[in-house]
């Protein structure tokens, strides 16, 4: 075996065993089964949360009721209230979430809600509510205005790419997912990278290396041993969202299932792209953060070294979170070229919009590049950093030390 | 035969110059003492033997050849700071060193465990390292260096910090590296240790060499010898004070008399008026010790 590969072997072996591995990988892992739960335990409580008691002319409480089905349980009918209503109220009549009181003021609807939640149920009553208010101004039953007002909408994708606006939406959720997996993986991964550079100066274990392998190398088998780490770990956090997404569709039938198992549904495309601008996202950052560990002299140092290396991950992570909306928005359209924001934010266009083959093209180009750029100056960094002792040094002295070799 | 030579290195950091101009030459399986204050230069010099810092002006050779990487692989290192990681098992780390130095498995661990045996450190193979005392950690250190039989081992101050027995079994080892023919350059304040391993010697101060040679050649070059007469009686005492090229040297603590003559000095004629002087029980002519010639070659001696 080649010393490459003996370095990549020991420091997988290394990274796999790690304490911060087996806890990053576990909680990475109950992070995302708890990810794909939430939609149906959201689901849940927002059904508890929409029971309603109904108070007013009965004429006008059976009509509405037909009408607030859609979005309200109600739990009691009553024509009036004694007072005004309380929480003790609420408890009384099934734990109600509010109380609706229904009112005709001339040809006009008039709610008044006491609720738990002031501002939740606004546009659900209005909404629900609008055959009536036009039926009471015309004349004409709610329930035949109700019928009137069922628009059928449609959306079709000009590009062609969706079929229809559900594939659509499903393909923002696995977008969002694969998003906070790479977020996930790059922070994670990232600080370890770091920890074990510094570890390897600070102990000096880099003399022995650097005498027997060259720093290039040595920084190469490093980066590749954390990139097949993550992919470790990547695969066990897939792997838990499918099981996890897989009992969520079957416990929670009626949940909107593609939200909550957003690993369920994806595509070999999706799949060959995640891993494509993950391995170019990784060594942006891993060949970084690795220069920036190389110029730690003490453990303490590596928070005030490595914090200012996060802002572009994190930056990246909201455009993407943009990019998700408004994929072809012309910023997030720049910003899905430029380095170290590309993988995200490209990822995700490619994900939920279409994107011209040019353009992908040239990011995955300008991208690589900046990938070998940032892999050659971190190595001439790594180089220097790593014999470099005493203070925390300035860009200057070490673009002197680089200069010097 | 081989040798390692450096003809001419100079290393700056900065406006610093840590190596003025630095040559030698080692002969292959010689036994190298390199020595100098702190400061000196000795771990830079070191480090650019081992191709980790690259010298200004100069040149490393080995065997007639420019070090290169091929052939920094077959050196071996034990650097004044240990480098052991520290959750890696004993004998885990030192097979890991040895592969890295071209040791394929399973002849690693096999290695590994002889030098487990021969260091001594049994109970503490299965240990990881960062449990160790530190004397235990320079064993392991130095089986991580020699694993792979190098055929050049350099070692920066191996002895710092160890305890007489700990020094005593690292001393051995390195008796055992000799004998099997590996070249040996090492840098100790320990002059008693390493007058006694080394056969040939350096000595820098500043960045240069200040002497180089053997013990025997440098000995020779040394202007002075001390003799050393007993007993301390008046009589001799008054003979020597005669003596026009002996200096008196205070040696409070010891009942001999002690003086200081010209190396080219004839001690026989002085001894033979001297036992005309009084009753002599002994005569040495004493040669000076690495120790003096290290403080003289610095430039710090009293």
């Amino acid at each position: 075996m080649n010393t490459v590969g003996v370095i990549f072997s020991a420091e997988f072996e290394r990274r796999i065993r790690s304490r911060a591995f087996l806890i990053g990988t576990v909680i990475g892992a109950l992070a995302i089964g708890a990810l794909a739960l939430l939609p149906g335990l959201l689901g849940g409580f927002a059904s508890s949360t929409k029971t309603i008691v109904l108070v007013g002319d009965p004429a006008l409480t059976s009509a509405a009721a037909k009408l607030l089905k859609r979005d309200f349980s109600i739990v009691a009918t009553v024509p009036r209230l004694a007072q005004t209503p309380t929480v003790a109220y609420l408890d009384a009549h099934g734990k109600a979430s509010a109380v609706a009181v229904l009112e005709r003021r001339g040809d006009a609807l008039h709610v008044v809600a006491y609720t738990r939640d002031p501002g939740g149920m606004r546009t659900a009553f209005a909404t629900d509510l609008a055959p009536l208010q036009i039926g009471l101004a015309t004349g004409t039953p709610p329930s035949e205005v109700a019928a009137h007002t069922k628009i059928a909408v449609e959306e079709h994708d000009v590009s062609g790419r969706f079929a229809d606006a559900s594939q659509a939406v499903a393909a923002k959720g696995i977008a969002l997912a694969f998003i906070v997996l790479l977020y996930l993986a790059i922070l994670l991964n990232a600080q370890s990278i770091v920890m074990a550079v510094a570890e390897e100066k600070t102990s000096r274990i880099a003399e022995l290396l650097v005498a027997a392998i060259d720093p290039a190398q040595l920084l190469f088998a490093k980066i590749l041993a954390a990139t097949a780490t993550s992919f470790v770990q990547l695969a066990v956090w897939i792997g838990t969202s499918v099981v996890v997404g897989k009992t969520v569709a079957g416990f929670f039938a009626d949940a909107p299932a593609a939200a909550g198992a957003p690993a369920l549904g994806v595509t070999a495309p999706e799949i060959l792209w995640f891993i494509v601008f993950f391995i170019i996202g990784f060594i942006q950052c891993a060949v970084i953060f690795a220069a920036a560990g190389s110029l730690v002299n003490r453990s303490e140092d590596v928070g005030s070294i490595s914090g200012p290396l996060y802002i572009p991950i994190i930056g990246a992570y909201i455009i993407a979170q943009f990019a998700l909306q408004f994929p072809n928005a012309p910023n997030v359209v720049v910003f899905s070229f430029v380095p170290l924001l590309a993988p995200f934010v490209m990822f995700t266009r490619v994900v939920v919009g279409s994107v011209p083959a040019w353009q992908l093209v040239v990011s995955i180009s300008i991208n690589v590049l900046a990938a070998v750029a940032l892999a050659w100056f971190s190595g001439r960094v790594y180089r220097v950093g790593m014999l470099m002792y005493g203070r925390l040094p300035s860009p200057r002295q070490i673009v002197a030390a680089m200069r010097q070799r | 035969m081989g040798s390692l030579v450096l003809s001419g290195v100079a290393r700056s950091f900065g406006d610093v110059a840590a190596v003025r101009d630095i040559s030698f030459e080692v002969p292959s399986g010689t036994t190298f003492g390199l020595l100098g204050p702190n400061g000196a230069g000795k771990t830079t010099t070191m480090r650019m033997i081992l191709g980790i810092l690259v010298p200004d002006r100069g040149s490393v050779a080995w065997n007639g050849a420019p070090v290169d990487l091929a052939t920094r692989r077959r050196f071996g290192y034990l650097p004044e700071e240990r480098g052991l990681y520290g959750k890696l098992k004993v004998r885990e780390q030192i097979a890991y060193f040895g592969r890295l130095h071209g040791v394929p498995p399973p002849l690693d661990r096999k290695r590994a465990d002889a030098w487990i045996e021969r260091l001594d450190l049994g109970e503490y193979a299965d240990r990881r390292c960062g449990e160790l005392s530190k004397g235990n950690q320079q064993k392991v250190q130095i089986a991580c260096a020699a694993l792979h039989e190098p055929e050049l081992l350099v070692l920066d101050e191996p002895f710092s910090g160890l305890d007489p027995v700990n020094a005593e079994t690292l001393l051995d080892a390195l008796r055992g590296l000799k004998a099997a023919g590996t070249t040996l350059i090492l840098s100790s304040h320990q002059m008693w240790q390493i007058e006694d391993l080394c056969e040939r010697f350096c000595i820098i101060a500043d960045g240069t060499v200040r002497v180089t040679g053997t013990l025997t050649e440098l000995r020779a070059a040394w202007p002075t010898r001390v003799i050393e007469i007993e007993p301390p009686s008046g009589a001799l005492r008054a003979a020597l004070d005669a003596e026009p090229q002996a200096r008196a040297l205070p040696l409070a603590d010891r009942a001999v008399l002690a003086y200081e003559v010209p190396a080219r000095a004839d001690v026989a004629a002085m001894l033979r008026r001297l036992v005309a002087a009084g009753d002599v029980t002994r005569f040495e002519r004493v040669e000076p010790r690495l120790s003096d010639i290290y403080m003289r070659a610095i430039g710090a001696e009293a």
